[in-house]
């Protein structure tokens, strides 16, 4: 069994205009030792899974109201705050996009880390210190002992980032979650930051989910990949096969809006833009959720009246849609597995 | 360096024509920012109440002189320090004359200095605060230094000085003595508001098509400030009211037959074993708008503070 | 403090200078300088042989006509208390241009133009998206027919969807008005889509300027060497081999 299991979970914020199916009958599994990459344009419900995940959705106005969330066997929907806050930090632990907010300004660093492994573990103030000066040194901040003793506005944000990463992995979580954990950063520094993820995965055994809404970061760590669009997943497959032969419309598009560096034509090069943008996701209408951007949607078709269900058209490779490439006329791709 | 070559053929669409990829929709929200503010005043319940309140107030102290069938002016010795009565809701002063209406006309004279002060303290505040934040570096520097300075003057005596260097105390003198050493806080905010502003894209964008700075200052900078202007009215009102009715209450405010709310206290004072009513309903009356006008303060804060505008 | 540190570099009419860099490069810097938002210490600025930092008052504000920019933030670049037509119209008033029934037709064709709906004028920008309103940015850097258009990260705010649908907007309009583009953008990849030439900044200089395929192809410089690698591309396949090249760069650089 995977180690996080999560099954038609619904969020949904309950808001003065209407409520809002921020996450819409979300299912996915994750095992140990692998990077499930979540990605999609903003809005689309990625952050508000991982936070549902984590029990840290804002409530009011946003509520589970419906699905599980399968960890090693336990539901964690129904957990009290206070059992949730065992589990968060120990053994699922999260980091942020902004290392600048998720970070207090007032604690060294170094207190940072011990708090975190005080409140989990059972060792001394010593053991603690110890342990925190191993942790800088294993996601790669030069000098730890001096650095332990520092300020967060005295470090870069992608050293930032890393005591972040410091303080997620110090209870040796199962599960990471990392919420769009490079968007902030220069290139250089994602580069690098995407690595030591990659690294501490794999010395850890972490199970971790990545979300992103850059299909480069997904394509450089993620083993198996979700898309999300307006609160649903659209799209699952394995990495290669996902870019090789994506089949949901809005995947293809996106792959298509993206500037190609290695492109030849460089100058030249036309995007694809989609037309339009998301629905409302408060009641949003009973059909495809992408058939108003939909290049292959045609008026006679039942896109516009039928929600197309999740359905496997390889194995392994989930779509959502009336039109996934291999279907459409004249087109039939051989896929060898 | 060549020069880029680029024929018209390597390209594909010459013309741009709003097709149904590049129009991209409608709105997506459909209220504007005063629509918006109001809907988040509206949720804070205490903020309505209290508005709700203030106006009956200020509707009261405006149109019940106008109905009430007693003069406020007229004296009448037999009629001197009665009790509630169906004739007399709130009773008579030692004069004789309806508390009910003498409370509306004082609240016309206190309210009146009030909003008429807390102006004035706009208009110094803004203009003061604008230009310092507008023109910045060393004028900025030296403006606010001199800020400091007038911070070190306490209120209350300063217009106290003021109040007997212009000699009888009217409406007038009584604005000016109370504003006179109260735009000091609305210059800072106003300032500070300024210099926030003044990094935003918008601006930097008027510049760059040339805009001269009256333009940048009238059209671009002042109208974002109106939120925080219209949350200062709120803020200052209280204060000025309350030194209205100290400097009336000690003698040196608005002299009778005039009232306010303060020298109503201030008659009330002198018999206040005998007959409490008379210094108590003034009071009340004060610390109903000052409360009021807080709460309103606090509302008005959530609903436009640009912090929380763009959620 | 030097932001930046004796740039130099030429924009050839009609074309997309890119300049590309990470964050603090001093990228932004020298867009605010080129336009005279930020007055350069020293060194000299010239558009069509007028040098631009001994220009003052008026024939300062002459030549604003002829050099726009859109910025990065379509929040804070747009006036919240403006109407979208009246920010649109901003630079045809400042400049008097035409009387008010000819704006409001020229408005109407600017938005039309960037493929904004012209009926929404009088609508205020928060009520649109990113996209939307910065496409109300385009149209107002437009309004006084300019040569020169400074875009400083015009599209590091959007979705990538939304993203490629403003990119294409750029290049149709270059095409169609002739435009001279200065392309500032720490983004590798939409540089590259955007640009004939390119100059790459670190730390306020400039470390290699040349034809946008021959640095992308051949970068000569350790750091565009570093920037390029850094990189990530939409192909799981190649992503694995670029990460063994990061690797063995990164080792090179520790050891050299």
């Amino acid at each position: 069994m995977a180690a996080l299991e999560v099954r038609d979970l619904q969020t949904h914020f309950f808001t003065r205009e209407g409520v809002v199916r921020a996450v819409d009958g979300v299912s996915f599994s994750v095992d140990r030792g692998q990077t499930l990459g979540i990605v999609g344009e903003s809005g689309c419900g990625k952050s508000v899974t991982a936070l549902s995940i984590m029990g840290l959705i804002p409530k009011p106005p946003a509520k589970i109201v419906g699905g599980e969330v399968q960890w090693e066997g336990r539901e964690l929907t129904t957990l009290s705050e206070r059992q949730l806050e065992d589990v968060r930090g120990h053994e699922i632990a999260m980091i942020f996009q902004d290392p600048m907010t998720s970070l207090n300004p007032t604690l060294t660093i170094g207190t940072q880390i011990k708090e975190t492994l005080r409140r989990h573990l059972d060792i001394s103030k010593d053991a603690a210190r110890k342990r925190a000066i191993e942790l800088l040194d294993e996601v790669g901040i030069p000098k730890p002992e001096s650095r332990l003793d520092d300020y967060p506005h005295r470090l870069s944000g992608g050293m930032r980032q890393r005591a972040m990463i410091a303080i997620a992995i110090s209870c040796n979580p199962e599960l990471l979650i990392a919420d769009e954990p490079t968007t902030a950063l220069d290139v250089t520094v994602q580069a690098q930051v995407l690595d030591l993820l990659e690294e501490l995965q794999a010395s850890h055994e972490m199970a971790m989910i990545l979300i992103t809404h850059d299909m480069g970061v997904i394509a450089e760590s993620a083993d198996d990949v979700v898309v999300m669009y307006a609160g649903q997943i659209v799209e699952q497959a394995p990495v290669q096969e996902l870019f090789d032969h994506p089949e949901h419309p809005y995947t293809e598009a996106l792959l298509g809006a993206l500037p190609q560096i290695d492109d030849a034509s460089g100058r030249n090069q036309r995007l694809t833009a989609i037309r339009g943008r998301p629905p409302d996701l408060i009641d949003p209408p009973k059909a495809c959720r992408f058939a108003a951007r939909c290049p292959h949607a045609s008026s006679g078709d039942s896109c516009a009246t039928h929600m197309p269900e999740l359905r496997e058209i390889r194995p392994g490779h989930f779509v959502r849609s009336q039109h996934p490439a291999s279907e459409r006329a004249g087109k039939r791709v051989e896929v060898t597995a | 360096m060549a020069t880029p070559a680029r024929s018209a053929a390597e390209h594909a669409p010459l013309v741009v024509s709003p097709t149904a990829e590049t129009m991209a929709g409608a709105p997506i929200r459909q209220r504007n920012l005063w629509q918006d503010a109001w809907f988040r005043y509206i949720r804070n319940r205490a903020a309505v109440a209290a508005g709700v309140v203030f106006l009956i107030v200020l509707a009261y102290c405006l149109i019940f002189p106008l109905v009430s069938p007693y003069d406020p002016y007229d004296v009448e010795f037999s009629d001197a320090r009665q009790n509630p009565s169906l004739a007399h809701p709130l009773g008579t002063d030692a004069f004789g004359r309806d508390l009910l209406t003498r409370t509306a006309l004082g609240g016309r004279v206190s309210i009146g200095i009030g909003f008429a002060a807390t102006l004035v303290i706009l208009a110094i505040g803004v203009a003061y605060g604008s230009i310092s934040g507008f023109i910045g570096g060393h004028l900025d520097n030296a403006m606010m230094r001199a800020l400091d300075a007038l911070y070190g003057l306490p209120y209350l005596p300063f217009a106290i000085i003021t109040l007997a260097i212009l000699g009888n105390a009217g409406f007038w003198t009584m604005v000016i003595a109370l504003s006179i050493a109260s735009w000091l806080t609305t210059a800072r905010i106003v300032r500070g508001q300024m210099i926030t502003l003044k990094e935003n894209d918008y601006i930097r964008a008027a510049r760059s098509v040339g805009a001269r700075w009256h333009r940048i200052l009238l059209r671009h900078l002042l109208p974002n400030t109106l939120g925080v202007l219209v949350i200062a009215v709120f803020l200052e009102l209280p204060g000025v009211i309350l030194g209205e009715a100290f400097l009336s209450f000690i003698g040196l405010g608005i002299s009778p037959p005039e009232a306010s709310w303060g020298s109503m206290a201030q008659e009330g004072y002198k018999n206040y074993r005998v007959f409490p009513l008379l210094i108590v309903i003034p009071s009340v009356a004060i610390a109903t708008l000052i409360l009021c006008a807080n709460f309103i303060a606090d509302g008005l804060r959530d609903a436009l503070d640009p912090r929380t505008r763009e959620t | 403090m030097h932001a930046v540190d004796g740039v130099s570099f030429d924009i050839l009419n009609g074309e997309t200078l890119g300049l590309v860099g990470e964050s603090g490069s001093g990228k932004s810097t020298t867009g605010y300088c080129i336009l005279q938002l930020m007055r350069p210490n020293s060194g000299s600025v010239r558009f069509e042989g007028v040098e631009l930092t001994e220009l003052k008052g008026e024939s300062l504000r002459r030549m604003r006509r002829r050099m726009q920019i859109v910025f990065q933030d379509p929040y804070s670049s747009l006036d919240p208390r403006m109407t979208v037509g009246n920010i649109v119209a901003e630079p045809l008033i400042v400049h008097s241009v035409s009387n008010r029934k000819e704006r409001r037709a020229r408005v109407r064709e600017l938005l039309d133009t960037v493929g904004f709906d012209p009926s929404f004028t009088n609508r205020y920008p928060h009520e649109f998206s990113g996209g939307q309103r910065q496409r109300i940015g385009i149209a107002r850097a437009l309004a006084l027919s300019p040569d020169l258009i400074v875009c400083d990260e015009p599209v590091s705010a959007l979705d990538v969807s939304i993203q490629a649908q403003i990119l294409n907007l750029l290049k149709d309009l270059q095409d169609q008005f002739g435009l001279t583009y200065l392309f500032i953008a720490h983004d590798l990849s939409v540089v590259r889509t955007m640009s004939d030439r390119i100059a790459v900044m670190n730390d306020g200089k400039i470390v290699e300027i040349g034809d946008a395929q021959y640095v992308y192809s051949h970068p000569r410089e350790e750091y565009t060497r570093a920037l390029l690698k850094a990189v990530p591309i939409p192909d799981p396949r190649k992503m694995k081999e670029r990460k063994q090249e990061r690797r063995q760069l990164q080792k090179s650089l520790a050891d050299g």
